[in-house]
């Protein structure tokens, strides 16, 4: 195909936009046509790397020779590379027959943010910026190893993001690799507008209840699994990267973990590990003690719970579900709310909603203090993948538990781990402490 | 796949099956719509139709103790054939469904003691499972519906003041035994050892209890009453107790003697004639505590000597009673039991013949160490 009928065919692709911006530059017998999206480039690096050179320079062929040694300078390979390179911000080149290629793209959010969502007190506070290059740029810098690779894929038919995987050539755990390449080519979506919704389309099952990919936004996590041998999944315009394989113990540990020493960081783990079962269980205790069997509390409190719930009108477990309801709402409401707005709504619902709950008896004091310890304990847990799981676990447990007992309560919780047991996280066994380097040694033998 | 799955179905399927079987602990009910009985008395009536009276001290719950710090209970009485029906009359005395979980203490009225009853009102306690193996029994005098009524002026709301002398969380008083309604019953099913109850009495005037006496008693026999003074031996005995204290008056010299140490061991000795020796060994340490007069510190070797000639007599006056009424609360006979083969061994008849004969060896080693701090 010549490039005039490539010209012609661009042309055509733009023809219902105004969007395409088309120049000329013309001086001295020197022509050339440049083409690009205006909102895309960079104009300034336009003005300094392509125009001003061309007036300077001799002849065309002088800046034909110096267009490909620009560091920005991109081969053609075909018209829809061309095409879709044109909208990644690059500005093409038409000169006497010849296409270039040269990145002028403006990135805008190639700016690294503070972390927001893992904070930590110690070590770096830095997170991922929206913009890919960067954020590979932020783990190459962490991570100084010739064997650290990284392969692209443009997925979603329609908006065509790139999605980078980094792992360590020579650490990785290739079954988990090969499992998430070959789901990724077999990925068939329209748009995929964030990291975290490979998360299901990644996973084969329809019904799922647990993350089996790690999101964070700290470097320092990503790098120090990649190091552990795992694969890190970044979409552009993302500020959160993916980590596959997980285990349920990689969404219980916070980066700070390593930074403590061994006891602090023992104390908080046992704190955290606390407050999940904490959590997980006490809303179902509530009624399982209260109802089925009150002989488990100590006769003071026995009779304090008694008392308390006098002129309840609910059943003990509709008291529960009634609050953890509006527990549930006003969690979800200091989510979606503006920030200035957000600190008046944990007021109102917390404290003078959970003084007039019990003021009009609506539920005892107990409940109120349970609620609020389920709801501080879930805050511990430090990924929030997991936090919003045990959300869902906890409402399940209590049902079993309404009906079948503190018996029931039990069995549900062997259920829970049964369930944990069985599930894999691409190929690595859920509920395993994950250590795949020693893996890795004992199987080379058998290899 | 599809194997997979279906076998995922059929693992739900069971789980809800076996949990259907499951009834939990009883029925789901709201614990305000329970009342939880906090002391069960068991009398003696004067109807001989219906022999037994059952009370029932029940707690009122209040929501918060700090508005209401007095303690507050409710009583129920009914006479009964027997402790089932009264219990089941009594059910219908109550809007809520009545709760034994939290029952600690379970006290048995003396007369229904000397009436020989005991197998009938182990085997109610034994059999309903919400009466806890943990909870203590004990005797009451007169009876233990009076037992069961008072509320000294010292008490607390929901924790009556009768479970602070058993629980050793209160008062640690060397004169008190405990005995749970588990350990009863096995010493009253064991041959060889012989069950001990403490025994609650009641202070009119002053409005308080006072637990320092005990029961032994077995199948088919007078139950025994154990003076304050039996007690503590019995307790020095088998608890290794932190104090206690002896009086001596003896030659002119009259002073108490603190024991905070004390060893004792016993040894069972049965030779061919099947003659049984109990050979006691006491260790006793400690200072003094009071005197009434002047008391040296070079004569400390002579106290001692004084502090074992008086636990002698004292010891051997205890056993000497135990073997007279043939009663045997620290459980020789069980020591000679373990450490025989059973085809060398005495019959239970026989061992209680050889009892009565035993003779008793005691050896008390006591060590006064200081005469207090006073110099």
């Amino acid at each position: 195909m010549s490039s005039e009928e490539i010209l012609l065919w661009i042309k055509e692709q733009f023809k219902n936009t105004t969007e395409l911006t088309q120049k000329t530059l013309d001086y001295d017998n020197k022509h050339a046509l440049l083409f690009y999206v205006k909102s895309l480039i960079d104009q300034e690096s336009l003005q300094k790397l392509i125009i001003k050179p061309f007036f300077e320079m001799a002849n065309e062929n002088q800046f034909k020779a110096y267009l490909i040694a620009l560091p920005q300078f991109q081969k053609v390979e075909s018209k829809e590379q061309a095409v879709s390179e044109v909208t990644n911000g690059n500005t093409l080149i038409v000169i006497q027959h010849d296409l270039y290629l040269i990145d002028l793209q403006l990135a805008t959010n190639n700016q690294v943010s503070t972390t927001s969502v893992e904070t930590t007190i110690h070590g770096s506070n830095i997170a991922l910026s929206e913009n890919l290059m960067t954020n590979i740029n932020l783990i190459r810098t962490y991570y100084h190893q010739a064997s650290l690779s990284i392969e692209y894929f443009t997925k979603g038919e329609v908006n065509q993001q790139k999605i980078a995987i980094i792992y360590d050539k020579e650490l990785v755990n290739t079954k988990a690799l090969e499992i998430i390449k070959q789901k990724l080519q077999q990925l068939d979506q329209q748009v995929i507008s964030a990291s975290t919704e490979l998360n299901n389309y990644l996973n084969d099952k329809r019904f799922s209840l647990f993350p089996q990919m790690l999101m964070t936004e700290r470097p320092d996590r990503i790098v120090y699994n990649i190091a552990g041998g795992k694969i890190a999944l970044i979409l552009d315009g993302n500020a959160q990267a993916l980590i596959a394989p997980a285990v349920f113990f990689d969404f219980m540990t916070t980066m700070e973990d390593n930074y403590h020493t061994l006891f602090i960081s023992l104390f908080v783990r046992i704190l955290r590990y606390a407050g999940l079962f904490v959590s997980l269980l006490l809303p179902g205790l509530y009624v399982g003690i209260t109802s089925f069997a009150p002989e488990v509390f100590r006769t003071e409190l026995a009779l304090t719970v008694a008392g308390s719930r006098i002129g309840v009108p609910f059943s003990s477990f509709v008291e529960v579900l009634f609050m953890l309801f509006f527990m549930e709402l006003l969690l979800e409401a200091s989510i979606r709310l503006p920030k200035a707005v957000s600190a008046t709504a944990t007021t109102v619902g917390g404290l003078i909603l959970g003084s007039a709950v019990t003021e009009a008896a609506l539920a005892s004091n107990i409940m109120v203090i349970i609620v609020s310890a389920v709801a501080i304990s879930t805050f511990v847990i430090p990924v929030n993948e997991l936090a919003f799981t045990i959300r869902i676990v906890r409402l399940i447990l209590l049902l079993i538990t309404s009906v079948f007992g503190l018996a029931g309560l039990t069995l549900g919780l062997y259920g829970l781990i049964m369930y944990l047991v069985y599930l894999d996280s691409f190929g690595e066994p859920y509920l395993r402490l994950f250590n795949y380097q020693k893996a890795k040694k004992s199987s080379e033998g058998q290899a | 796949m599809l194997k997979k799955r279906n076998k995922i179905k059929q693992f739900f399927l069971l789980i809800i099956l076996i949990l259907t079987a499951l009834s939990g602990c009883g029925e789901f009910k709201d614990i305000d719509k329970d009342v939880f009985v906090s002391m069960i008395g068991i009398d003696l009536s004067d109807d001989p139709e219906k022999p037994y009276k059952v009370t029932l001290k029940l707690y009122v719950p209040t929501s918060s103790f700090k508005q209401s710090p007095k303690p507050e209970y409710t009583y129920l009485t009914k006479n009964g054939k027997t402790l089932t029906e009264a219990i089941r009359i009594l059910e219908t005395h109550s809007d809520k469904e009545i709760d034994f979980g939290h029952s600690k203490l379970i006290v048995i009225g003396e007369e229904l003691l000397n009436a020989n009853k005991s197998k009938e009102i182990m085997d109610f306690l034994l059999r309903r499972p919400d009466i806890q193996m943990i909870s203590w029994l004990a005797i009451g005098r007169p009876s233990a519906e009076e037992i069961i009524k008072m509320v000294p002026q010292s008490e607390t709301a929901a924790y009556p003041a009768l479970f602070n002398y058993f629980d050793h969380n209160g008062t640690d008083s060397p004169y008190i035994v405990t005995t749970y309604l588990f350990d009863f019953r096995r010493k009253m099913l064991e041959t060889g050892i012989d069950p001990i109850l403490p025994l609650i009495e009641i202070n009119k005037e002053e409005e308080h209890f006072e637990v320092n006496k005990s029961y032994v008693l077995a199948h088919d026999k007078k139950p025994h009453e154990l003076s304050s003074l039996d007690t503590l031996i019995f307790n020095m005995m088998t608890r290794n107790l932190d104090v206690a204290d002896l009086v001596i008056n003896e030659d002119n010299q009259h002073f108490i003697a603190k024991i905070d140490n004390i060893n004792s061991k016993y040894k069972v000795k049965v030779d061919a004639q099947h003659q049984v020796k109990l050979n006691i060994d006491i260790e006793l340490f400690g200072y003094i505590s009071e005197s009434k007069d002047t008391i040296s510190n070079q004569q400390l070797p002579q106290y001692s000597k004084m502090v074992e000639a008086e636990t002698r007599e004292k010891f051997s006056d205890f056993f000497i009673k135990m073997l007279n009424v043939g009663y045997d609360p620290i459980g020789f006979g069980l020591a000679y039991k373990s450490k025989t083969l059973h085809n060398k061994r005495m019959s239970p008849n026989e061992w209680n013949e050889a009892y009565k004969n035993s003779k008793v060896n005691i050896k008390v080693m006591a060590g006064i160490k200081s005469t207090g701090s006073i110099q």
